[in-house]
């Protein structure tokens, strides 16, 4: 009987720690409202079978607690039953399943007027690069990364001349529209998660992966390493800005793009080769620098 | 030498049984093919060495087995204290930090999934139970079977070793992803991960041994009578995720081997090109996510190998406890059966996230769908399997009604997890946390206790005190559920996991007062399991002798000759058998149990329904 | 050999009778011995073993930034100053496979209780798949001294010396433990361990028969067929 009660007790109360929980999912802040919707129906009919199951369970505590006199029933099968069980039970699923299975189609088609953002990580911190004027991203080998060239492009692709770095850990997104975020790793597995954007994908060593979603609420949002990465994964976070279109290129024509890099460091090559017949303008260059 | 084999040679003779019937039954009534096998030579230790050190009975070899994993088990569990404390309450052991935090967070995933929970259940478990439960007199192989254990050991010993080394134990996550898993930046890259790496492959191949030995003793060593549709769901389980447990474990092997060779003498099967720390490293050309399919074409399936046996000694469990058969136990075995080949056609479900083709999404959200429904078949089958029976409320039963109720839980949340896009913003945070260790680390561990209160008379002869017991029950029912339940929300809110500190995010720190909770909660949890060893201390000292077959279960391993069974199992002849182990509450029948073991010729009257 | 008689016991053919033997008592596998009823199992799981391993280098091989090298100049052998694209391998190949032979030979002699045919049939075999294992290291010591490594390999993709060093060096590991266990067996059969009801042999309690030889040519076999697989995949392709 005891155990009748605490076991309804049990179920009451995740009941009641469901309906008052302080501890729900943060406001979205991107178009996936559909995963949160698939996940409340998979909630309610979850949840309806669970405490459908456990309630019968309590029923039978109550119902059926041993007693001499009493014989159970001696039924080994009951092929109506169990075939109407199955049917039942497959149909839901099938429900459950075709939602997911429909905002999966969407998370994988990327939309044409997306804007392209590579997303550099590495032990333990992120770096990006927007498109230029072109609109394309030059393509980029590990072994070409640098001091001079922090995002390993090809020196030879005229594509990542005009290229947008940022070589910060915080990047700026434009509201309402679309990025596809690529993600590439120059070490280990990472991955860049906001839980505002519900959206998330590892980024892997040697290949680019991707995934895209559409900001639609103005502010700050942090980023989190979602990939264990080594021994610094808690402390690798970054920050993404979802801003109005006005202050976006505001902050985008801000922003170095890889040919100003490329002159200044011919300018800071030939002052070098200046300061290497001077060490007193030498010593100045290495204030400046530092 | 030869003294020491005990020669029972010569085909046995039909028994002189199925001729007698009683009044108004006809002799074929009770007729069983005779042996097709000669009886089994075994070898009798006489020595303290080869009696209880390297013994060659299954029994004593499935009890050595099952301390070894407990003890395992008790490091896991003290791993997961010191976790909880710095996740409850950072800095306040200073000694805890990252590194090791994440050192404790891998070798616990390690311990309990491997060495605890698979070692337990088909080493511990399968090793006890499927020749007594078959009508075998042990394992085809005791030699091997031997050796199986030892391997593990050496395994263990491995494992333990690698606390001790120079960096300490692997701290990689027990998934030891590459590249990081061997790269400088993540703790134990020197020698823990190698230790760690040659223990699974140990661990493999004790287990290959094992597991051949557990097959073969289920496919052609059963007594007479002994159909596969007589067995026990016990054994069913245990036998599908032995051979689960064939097929997977050969991709951990060779998993094993591949990270070893890039590891020590740099070959680049996993690793691509690398930067570190301004330099680019000697690899170049592997692939990570090579890695992730091989670890979890095993890692998938290895999640039945344990939930499969805990499916099956639970049917068993309450079925006994409810006196009443197994509902539909067709529908259980083909359940078990059906889950155990599904499981090898899902793994890329714990990789939605990963990098790998999108596309594969669609395959692999269907079919860990389809396997919520043989899944779902099970537990309708125990609830009504409760329904209308006469169910004993005592430590057993509630063993089996936690299990049920957090089975079903972590069941549910599987469902979130599995389909795909739901599992993508729900993937790497505490809610799979949550969910894994509901499903497969709370729900195996309800049947294990279960288990262990249900044939510790038979193993020892005494009964297990039932006050303790079901103080023991209550602390880590409810303390478990108050531990994951809640936790699920920490994944709604978005907390990753394997994240050492967590609390300067602005929208997490309203999460700090529940983790304050659920450390202490697991503090509780743990605590409670000093319960059942001071139960079993007591009642090995003083506790009250157990009558035979307690419990008044039908299967084999209650009518043994001697309790608990000798050597051999079953005295002087096998047994022979007539009928399916859940003939419980057959109208007519003089008691409310009838054993395996009964001819048809002797409860003629009764109306039973299947044989 | 035959089929077995077992009482009681009416053995179907076809579909039928393997679901009569599956749903009736004592043995799946009706007069099959335990011991080879093991081997079959273990195979089976080593399949997985070896699965793996291919499916894993058709991975690799997939996906190496860098050309992988060409088979038939790699592995090309010198012969009277012409160079013949997999000559060694031909006669590797060819080595095992009569070893396989010569194995299903000493099987057959074995059950016919012919002691001697069968004892040198089995050393026969012994002796080939040690001229295969001799082959295969003189094979590697080829490329070690072309400078093939596990690491590089001046050819093109260094996974192309991974995956040939780790696969034919876990297949020849497979080779050599059998001509270990093949002269083993060969002393057992010449010493007679087999005949007059059995000799306990170790690993076991089981007295010795010769189904013994039979279980120990279902792995020879086995690695056998695995060779032809590791043949097509490493140098055909």
């Amino acid at each position: 009987m005891h155990a009748g009660i605490i076991f309804f007790l049990v179920i009451l109360g995740s009941i009641l720690f469901h309906i008052f929980t302080p501890w729900y999912w943060t406001d979205i802040a991107s178009n996936w409202k559909g995963m949160d919707d698939t996940i409340t129906l998979t909630f309610w009919v979850g949840g309806g079978v669970f405490v459908a199951v456990c309630l019968f369970m309590i029923y039978c505590v109550f119902k059926y607690s041993y007693k001499e006199d009493r014989k159970a029933e001696y039924k080994p099968e009951d092929k109506k039953l169990e075939k109407i069980l199955t049917v039942a039970t497959t149909l839901g699923v099938a429900a459950l399943l075709a939602p997911g299975l429909i905002i999966w189609n969407q998370y994988v088609n990327v939309p044409k007027n997306s804007i392209e953002i590579d997303v550099m990580a590495w032990q333990w911190g992120w770096q990006y690069r927007l498109p230029g004027n072109d609109g394309k991203l030059g393509t980029t080998k590990v072994v070409n990364i640098n001091d001079d060239n922090p995002f390993g492009i090809n020196l030879d692709d005229p594509f990542g001349r005009d290229d947008v770095m940022v070589q910060s850990d915080i990047i700026n997104l434009e509201n309402n529209r679309p990025v596809k975020i690529l993600l590439r790793s120059v070490d280990v597995l990472h991955n860049w998660y906001v839980p505002q954007f519900r959206a998330k994908m590892d980024a892997v060593p040697g290949v680019v992966t991707y995934y895209w979603f559409e900001p639609n609420k103005v502010g700050e949002y942090e980023v989190l390493c979602a990939e264990y990465c080594g021994v610094g994964h808690y402390a690798m976070r970054g920050g993404v800005e979802v801003q109005d279109p006005n202050s976006y290129q505001e902050w985008l024509g801000e922003q170095e793009t890889f040919s100003d890099l490329l002159a200044k460091q011919n300018k800071e090559i030939e002052t070098k080769k200046v300061a290497k017949n001077n060490s007193n303008i030498e010593k100045v260059i290495y204030k400046e620098e530092k | 030498m030869s003294d020491e084999y005990e020669n029972k040679s010569g085909y046995q003779a039909q028994s002189s049984e199925a001729l007698t019937g009683s009044a108004g039954s006809t002799p074929d009534m009770d007729y069983v093919r005779p042996a097709e096998l000669p009886e089994q030579d075994l070898y009798h230790g006489h020595t303290f060495l080869t009696k209880w050190v390297f013994c060659q009975d299954a029994k004593v070899i499935g009890v050595q087995y099952f301390l070894t994993a407990v003890f395992t088990g008790i490091v896991g569990l003290i791993l997961s204290w010191l976790m909880r404390l710095q996740l409850g309450f950072p800095g306040l052991a200073g000694f805890i930090t990252a590194e090791h935090y994440y050192q404790f967070v891998t070798m616990h995933g390690m311990i309990m999934v491997v060495y605890f929970l698979t070692a337990l259940f088909l080493g511990g478990f399968g090793n006890y139970l499927i020749p007594l439960m078959v009508g075998a007199r042990d394992m085809v192989f005791p030699y091997v079977n031997m050796l199986s254990f030892w391997m593990f050991f050496v395994a263990v010993a491995i494992l333990m070793a690698s606390f001790f080394v120079p960096g300490g134990p692997t701290g990689a996550g027990w998934t030891l992803y590459p590249p990081q898993t061997i790269l400088e930046g993540t703790p134990g890259s020197g020698m823990g991960i190698l230790l760690m790496l040659i223990s699974l492959a140990l661990f493999v191949i004790g287990f290959t041994m094992g597991g051949l030995n557990y097959m073969i003793t289920v496919l052609q060593a059963r007594t007479r009578g002994m159909t596969l549709m007589r067995m026990p769901l016990t054994v069913w389980g245990i036998f599908t995720a032995t051979v689960l447990a064939m097929l997977a474990f050969p991709a951990l092997l060779v998993s094993a081997i591949m990270m070893t060779l890039d590891k020590v003498i740099g070959t680049s099967f996993f690793m691509p090109t690398i930067l570190k720390a301004g330099e680019v490293l000697e690899y170049g050309g592997g692939s990570p996510i090579l890695f992730q399919h091989l670890f979890w074409f095993f890692g998938h399936p290895e999640v039945y190998i344990v939930a499969l046996p805990a499916f099956g000694i639970v049917s068993d469990l309450i079925s006994v406890h409810a006196r009443k058969n197994i509902f539909g136990y067709r529908m259980m075995v083909w359940a078990i059966v059906g889950i155990g080949a599904l499981s090898f056609f899902v793994w890329a479900h714990h990789m939605y996230v990963s990098g790998m083709n999108p596309w594969f999404g669609f395959f692999f959200a269907t079919t860990t769908l389809i396997i919520a429904v043989p899944t779902a078949m099970k537990v309708y089958n125990w609830i009504l399997t409760l329904w209308r029976g006469n169910i004993r409320i005592n430590t057993v039963m509630l063993w089996c009604l936690g299990f049920i109720v957090t089975f079903v839980n972590g069941g549910i949340t599987g469902i979130f997890l599995g389909n795909v896009s739901v599992d993508v913003p729900l993937s790497d945070t505490y809610f799979v946390v949550a969910h894994f260790h509901m499903v497969m680390g709370i729900a195996p561990v309800m049947v294990i206790m279960g288990a262990v209160y249900h044939w510790f008379p038979l193993i020892t002869g005494r009964l297990l005190n039932e006050t303790l017991g079901k103080w023991h029950f209550w602390a880590t029912f409810l303390g478990a559920y108050s531990i994951y339940f809640p936790m699920h929300y920490l994944g709604f809110i978005g907390v990753p996991r394997r994240y050492y500190e967590m609390y300067d995010s602005p929208y997490m720190t309203s999460a700090v007062g529940m983790n304050e909770f659920i450390s202490l909660a697991a503090f509780l949890v743990g605590a409670a399991q000093f319960i059942l060893i001071f139960n079993i201390i007591k009642t090995l000292k003083t506790g009250k002798p157990a009558p035979k077959n307690p419990w008044k279960a039908n299967s084999l391993e209650w009518h043994t000759s001697t309790q608990p069974p000798e050597h051999g199992n079953f005295g002087e002849r096998l047994p022979v058998v007539h009928r399916w182990p859940y003939d419980f509450s057959v109208p007519g029948a003089k008691d409310d149990f009838i054993p395996q073991t009964t001819p048809p010729s002797e409860v003629v009257h009764t109306k039973v329904e299947k044989t | 050999m035959s089929d077995p008689k077992i009482d009681g016991f009416e053995l179907k053919p076809g579909f039928r009778g393997m679901a009569s033997d599956t749903g009736s008592d004592q043995t799946m596998f009706k007069g099959v011995h335990w011991g080879k009823a093991m081997m079959w199992i273990f195979l089976l799981s080593d399949t997985f073993v070896f699965s793996c391993f291919l499916i894993a280098y058709m991975k690799g091989r997939g996906s190496t930034p860098v050309e992988w090298p060409n088979p038939s100049e790699v592995f090309a052998l010198e012969a009277f100053g012409v160079p013949v694209p997999l000559l060694l391998i031909a006669l590797m190949t060819f080595v095992l496979i009569t070893s396989s032979g010569t194995m299903a030979l000493a099987v057959k002699y074995g059950y016919e209780k012919n002691r001697k045919m069968c004892g040198w049939l089995v050393l026969a075999t012994a002796v080939g798949g040690l001229t295969f294992v001799g082959m295969q290291a003189y094979e590697w010591s080829k490329l070690i001294h072309e400078g093939v490594r596990p690491w590089e390999n001046p050819f093109g993709a260094a996974q192309f010396g991974s995956f040939f060093f780790m696969i034919t060096g876990f297949h020849g590991t497979h080779v050599s433990i059998g001509v270990i266990f093949l002269f083993i067996y060969a002393y057992k059969v010449f010493a007679g361990h087999y005949e007059n009801g059995g000799k306990r042999g170790w690993f076991t309690t089981m007295k010795g028969d010769y189904v013994e030889i039979e279980i120990l040519g279902l792995y020879w076999h086995f690695v056998d067929l695995v060779w032809v697989f590791i043949f097509a995949f490493f140098y055909l392709w």
